[in-house]
């Protein structure tokens, strides 16, 4: 069984087609690479994955069960956790307190207390190498060291599927390598799903998806290992060319 | 006789209706283009009561003459309070914005009892009545209904005839598109806030000339809940959803009075008070944005 | 780690404070009459403070639950005068009554208002002084615009001397206890997944949701405890103090800016920052009101704006941002 799955959703406001009829299947523990243009319709995608909205048709099944209604607030203890491409952390609390907050609401919600989650906050500090910045206030974090925090936020959720919201952009060519065998480590590590949502074709990540899915204009043009995906003659169309450069 | 009973109410309060929309549209272009909720609005429709009543007063002048020096006064407050306070406010949370222009409400009241003490006052501007067949209409009334009409009229061929006023609505549209089409945005959010609370100013003297008593610090309250009903019926951006949502409103309010005053056991006025509010919270729950469309 | 101890210290400055104002009141002849205001605009504070200063949302209408606390004790005291020998059975069961309405009309509130978002949240509860003033007026509802006066009730359920021991010395240490009660709810739902859950809905409402937080759930919880208190302080400071409840006075929205003042100038969700605030707002208000009186709001409105324009988290915010890392640092919250 798929852990999600996306049958036929199609997302509209008002007269504007965002999501058009896109299927697909992520399995535990893959890690996936969305991709298209500005205006091709992954944030509404994602937003469509996350809850934020509900698709007018189609159906959204995490783990077999039907989610396409289901609040946000209810997905995150399922095992559904996002990051955003801007973090937003909660300013005024410690980077302690912030990723706290994940444990404490997560899928291990209902089993952890407070002081627990502040100890899971302290492992996933010291796998993050955050430690130094502990109780220091969120907002006053740099880009990079805020990027981080969402990141280990969202994994002291212990999610089974990680939505990563343009994770890379903005980023240092260097550091993005950094960051995306990180992730990778952590997704063989404990087995989550990584479905990463990026503009363009980026070879980093790229080179750690198993499988790729290109959207244009809101439908799915190619589902397809990235090997395949990459020498698509569709994919090279939408991005002219670029896919053929190493 | 009934009909004509019912069509006399009917005048009553769309006459009623106008002077409470105009002294919303103030309220709602802040909202449409600053995007800020002007909880000390009661106070400023106050200090145009004051306005017209210290001109009427002191100097003799007519109430509807008080009009344009309320306006102006209006102006300079609001590019007074914009300045020291909004202007500063606007990208933070949006709580900052709700707390300061409430405070601004409470040092505006507590500034006007300073200043002529919190005794109720009047005034009797005697003009005579007209005779509508269905009703009666004291002229100052009638005289407030025409002059909010020609107000919210004048405000509509600003917006769209004047470059001032495209310079606005473009701010509303896209505020980055118009900063890069040479657009001075943050003259157009300083004006913009100055020309509604000018605006609400104005009002004052409108609605003194349709209720010449119980003018004090305190009587802008009420006001704020009914704009607030008001702007949230025709859509809290839109002035001239305002304007309809103070018809409508004044409708609802005058025949709900109508009808709670049959009711034996009841005080019809407070129990119309409490139906204004009870509207506000249903049109919340169902649509927010107003029932009007219109921009 | 054995830190349990150390959650609750920093309710050690609180009660420290309440102490010595009421060691002050109670030795120094001339000074009840302050101490017992400045409580009450400590026990306000306090109680406000756990919505506004912990959600971030403005309820307009608060005082309404300060109001109906008042009606809730009018009401058993008139309701059960004639049963004989209930003695104070029938205040406690006053403040039962003042919890149990304020509680039941901040659910209604806020079944309704907390959905919505901030700004048309604070247009929601604009109306509620009003509304609920004007329906109990307008539906004669509890004698509506008359009022009730009960002094003769309370006299006879009490004994005339009791009653007025009570209404000049025991409401005051009962407005203490609230002021204290108020101050360790505060804490510990700071020091649970309670506050952790509104600090996050206070600072991002959207990406609180996304992390699995039913924000609307804890909007109510805040929402609804801040409600209750303000019941019980109405129960106290106005229906057993003075014992008669009139509409226009109960629901004067005076009482809710001088909440948001107390709350803005100590700092809004600190623990301390309403203590702070109510010393600060008491005593500027007594004296002030010796030289100029009526003037504190005058005077306070023009400071709000200030805070909120360049000092928005207030004394105790302050404060705290100098001790953070410093052993003091624990105390001040």
């Amino acid at each position: 069984m798929a852990l999600l799955e996306l049958v036929d959703v199609t997302k509209r406001f008002g007269g504007l087609v965002a999501v058009n009829r896109v299927s697909l299947e992520i399995e535990p523990g893959q890690f996936v690479g969305i991709v298209g243009p500005n205006g091709s319709g992954k944030t509404t995608l994602f937003n469509v994955i996350s809850g934020v909205y509900y698709p007018e048709e189609g159906r959204v099944m995490f783990e077999g069960k039907d989610i396409t209604r289901v609040p946000p607030y209810k997905r995150a203890p399922m095992g559904l956790g996002r990051t955003f491409q801007i973090p937003r952390p909660f300013a005024s609390a410690s980077v302690r307190e912030n990723i706290a907050v994940g444990a404490m609401f997560g899928t291990l919600g209902g089993s952890v207390n407070v002081d627990e989650s502040l100890n899971i906050a302290d492992q996933i500090m010291a796998r993050t190498g955050l430690e130094e910045h502990r109780d220091k206030q969120a907002g006053t974090l740099t880009p990079v060291e805020k990027k981080l925090m969402e990141i280990a936020r969202a994994l002291a959720m212990k999610p089974k599927l990680l939505l990563m919201d343009e994770a890379m952009a903005g980023m240092h060519p260097s550091a993005i390598d950094e960051m995306v065998s990180f992730i990778k480590r952590i997704s063989q590590e404990e087995g989550i799903a990584i479905v990463a949502m990026v503009e363009h074709i980026m070879r980093a990540v790229v080179g750690m998806a198993e499988k790729v899915i290109v959207l244009h204009y809101g439908s799915k043009i190619v589902d397809a290992p990235t090997k395949e995906a990459l020498e698509d003659p569709k994919v090279v169309e939408v991005y002219l060319g670029k896919a053929l450069e190493e | 006789m009934i009909y004509e009973q019912l069509a006399g109410n009917l005048v009553q309060g769309l006459v009623l209706g106008a002077v409470y929309g105009m002294a919303t549209m103030g309220l709602s272009l802040i909202f449409g283009v600053l995007k800020v909720v002007n909880v000390g609005h009661g106070a400023f429709i106050m200090v145009g009561a004051f306005v017209t009543l210290w001109l009427f007063n002191s100097l003799g002048v007519a109430p509807i003459l008080a009009v344009p020096a309320a306006f102006a006064v209006g102006l300079a407050l609001g590019l007074f309070f914009y300045y020291i306070a909004v202007k500063r406010l606007l990208k933070g949370p949006e709580l900052a914005t709700l707390l300061a222009t409430f405070s601004i409400g409470v040092l505006l009241e507590e500034l006007i009892k300073l200043l002529f003490g919190s005794e109720f006052r009047g005034y009797n501007w005697e003009v005579g009545k007209i005779d509508l067949g269905i009703t009666v209409l004291p002229m100052s009334k009638l005289y407030a209904a025409l002059g909010s009409i020609l107000i919210a009229v004048l405000l509509y061929l600003w917006f769209n005839r004047t470059r001032a006023g495209s310079a606005i609505r473009s701010v509303v549209e896209d505020s980055e598109g118009a900063r890069v089409c040479g657009v001075n945005v943050g003259a157009a959010y300083a004006w913009s806030f100055a020309l509604g609370i000018g605006l609400t100013v104005a009002s004052g003297v409108l609605v003194t000339m349709f209720i010449p008593v119980g003018i004090n610090p305190y009587m802008g309250g009420g006001y704020t809940l009914k704009a607030f009903v008001i702007a949230v019926l025709g859509g809290l951006a839109s002035p001239y959803g305002a304007f309809f949502g103070g018809l409508v409103f004044g409708l609802l309010e005058n025949g709900s009075y109508t009808l709670f005053a049959l009711i034996p056991g009841v005080e019809p006025f407070a129990l119309t008070r409490f139906f204004s509010f009870m509207i506000l919270l249903v049109i919340l729950l169902i649509r927010p944005t107003g029932l009007l469309r219109g921009k | 780690m054995k830190r349990d101890s150390g959650k609750y210290l920093p309710l050690i400055p609180v009660f420290a404070v309440y102490l010595v104002l009421f060691l002050v009141g109670d030795n120094i002849s001339g000074m009840w009459q302050l101490m017992a205001m400045l409580l009450f605009y400590c026990a306000l504070g306090q109680a406000f403070n756990i919505f506004l200063g912990m959600t971030g949302y403005v309820d307009f209408g608060y005082v309404a639950f300060m109001g109906v606390g008042t009606y809730g004790m009018a009401v058993s005291i008139t309701g059960l005068a004639h049963y004989e020998g209930l003695g104070f059975l029938v205040i406690v069961i006053g403040f039962v009554m003042a919890v149990l309405f304020s509680t039941a009309l901040s659910l209604a509130v806020g079944a309704v208002a907390l959905r919505l978002r901030g700004a048309y949240f604070a247009i929601a509860t604009i109306g509620v002084n009003e509304g609920f003033r004007f329906l109990i007026e307008g539906a004669r509802i509890w004698n509506g615009s008359e009022g009730m006066i009960f002094m003769a009730e309370l006299n006879k359920i009490l004994g005339r001397e009791t009653a007025s021991a009570l209404a000049t010395y025991w409401v005051d240490i009962i407005v203490l206890v609230i002021a204290a009660l108020a101050a360790t709810v505060t804490l510990v739902y700071m020091r649970s997944k309670i506050g952790y859950a509104l600090t996050a809905l206070r600072e991002d409402e959207d990406a609180a949701k996304v992390m699995g937080i039913n924000v609307t759930k804890f909007k109510i919880i805040a929402f609804v405890t801040s409600a209750s208190f303000a019941g019980l302080v109405g129960a106290a400071s106005w229906a057993l103090k003075t014992p008669y409840v009139f509409p226009p006075e109960v629901f004067e929205i005076h009482y809710t800016v001088e909440a948001i003042i107390i709350v803005l100038l100590g700092g809004a969700g600190t623990l301390l920052g309403p203590l702070a605030g109510g010393l600060i707002y008491g005593l500027s208000k007594y004296y002030l009101s010796i030289f100029l009186p009526g003037f504190q709001l005058l005077i306070f409105a023009p400071i709000i704006i200030l805070i909120i324009v360049a000092f928005p988290e207030g004394v105790v915010g302050m404060i705290k941002k100098r001790f953070r890392d410093t052993a003091l640092g624990r105390y001040i919250i």
